[in-house]
């Protein structure tokens, strides 16, 4: 348990990083080629395409928004939860995908859209969102690390002392 | 939070004005994204070019058959198709057939960009369907290479056939950069995810035609356009 309390912070701190990076590069490299996220949002065939381009056009920016508040330590529980549900419903979506045997990239870190069958990689899309949904939880249950903007301030904090 | 009410209270207003702006951040890019990613009508466009059909490249526009070709001059695919059934397309399209219905797309990047409107300038000179064929047969080996700048566009132009001054002047403005954003927005509202994607009269072409001439060949026999 004592192991556990000097650890805490760290693990804190480096999964906000990981969190926050991959959401803020996701977001960027979406945000930058708005016809491609566009693309990739309509190819799992979801939602009605005026809703779908819509959803690219916003979705980079709000990952951008969670990403940069993870790096810096500020509302760490509420900007987990958000990552921690855009990795849940990205999880969603491309499990569909691959249920109805569409053949399409995720299009996480832009480009996407159809693919070749056979070139999918739904398997390592899947993991790596789930992975990251757990460092999601971590945080929303333990929001205060090391380097933190945040000290003592989070609403929700769970584990300060 | 016992012991530390003060800074808290300082810190908490540097905190929430820190949230503030980038959650401000966040609906700033929103609003650009979605304002930059409408159709603009007050671009300049290519004389044959209409909002009603989708901001595209039209030809022979009263004759019945229509088909719409959404396109890259990136695409590898596009490049395949072009070499397959390019010259069969051309035709018919010269013979006033169909009409046809271009739309250079540019998700590809910036390359396409200077592609599409480059191509559009020859539009206005007549001499589009010669570029369009030019440029597939001198597609880089990679995308946004460095090899298509406005320069290597002239000289394809003039290959192709346009010598006019004004399609020189019309590349190296950039003139119809802008067009291309409506052609990608269109794309957006008609969801063509890929390139290339035709539709002959509305229905979009098995995905085995796009290499296979005698089958794209049969899809127009269907439509009565031999």
């Amino acid at each position: 348990m004592k192991k556990f309390a000097t650890f805490q912070p760290w693990l804190t701190l480096s999964f906000r990083l990981i969190l926050g990076t991959v959401l803020l590069l996701a977001g960027y490299l979406k945000a930058k080629a708005p016809s491609e996220a566009q693309q990739a949002v309509r190819a799992y065939k979801l939602l009605p395409v005026a809703i779908a381009n819509l959803i690219a056009l916003t979705l980079p920016w709000v990952e951008i928004g969670a990403g940069l508040l993870l790096i810096v330590g500020l509302a760490v529980t509420y900007s987990a939860i958000v990552g921690g549900a855009l990795m849940l419903v990205f999880v969603a979506a491309i499990s569909q995908a691959w249920a109805r045997g569409l053949s399409i990239d995720c299009g996480c870190f832009g480009g996407g859209g159809q693919v070749a069958p056979g070139h999918t990689k739904y398997l390592q899309e899947i993991a790596r969102d789930l992975g990251l949904t757990l460092t999601a939880v971590f945080l929303y249950r333990y929001p205060h690390g090391k380097f933190g903007v945040d000290k003592s301030h989070d609403l929700g904090a769970k584990n300060e002392r | 939070m016992s012991g530390s009410k003060k800074p808290v209270n300082k810190s908490g207003g540097n905190r929430n004005v820190a949230i503030g702006m980038i959650l401000f951040v966040v609906l700033i890019g929103v609003l650009f994204s979605v304002l930059s990613n409408k159709t603009n009508s007050h671009v300049a466009i290519p004389s044959s070019v209409s909002a009603a059909d989708g901001y595209g490249i039209v030809f022979n526009k009263d004759a019945k058959v229509r088909v719409d070709v959404w396109e890259d001059f990136q695409c590898p695919s596009c490049r395949a198709f072009e070499a397959v059934s390019g010259d069969y397309l051309n035709g018919l399209v010269r013979s006033g057939k169909i009409k046809a219905v271009f739309h250079p797309m540019s998700f590809i990047g910036p390359e396409s960009i200077l592609t599409a409107a480059a191509a559009a300038c020859t539009a206005d000179s007549g001499k589009f369907l010669d570029m369009h064929s030019m440029l597939y047969s001198n597609q880089p080996a990679s995308e946004n290479s460095g090899k298509w700048t406005k320069a290597s566009l002239n000289l394809l132009a003039v290959a192709a056939g346009d010598t006019s001054k004004s399609t020189q002047s019309c590349i190296n403005s950039g003139k119809y950069v802008n067009w291309t954003k409506n052609i990608e927005a269109d794309a957006a509202k008609k969801n063509v995810n890929s390139t290339p994607t035709l539709f002959i009269n509305g229905v979009q072409l098995n995905q085995a035609h796009y290499r296979n001439l005698a089958a794209f060949k049969a899809d127009f026999l269907a439509v009565g356009v031999k």
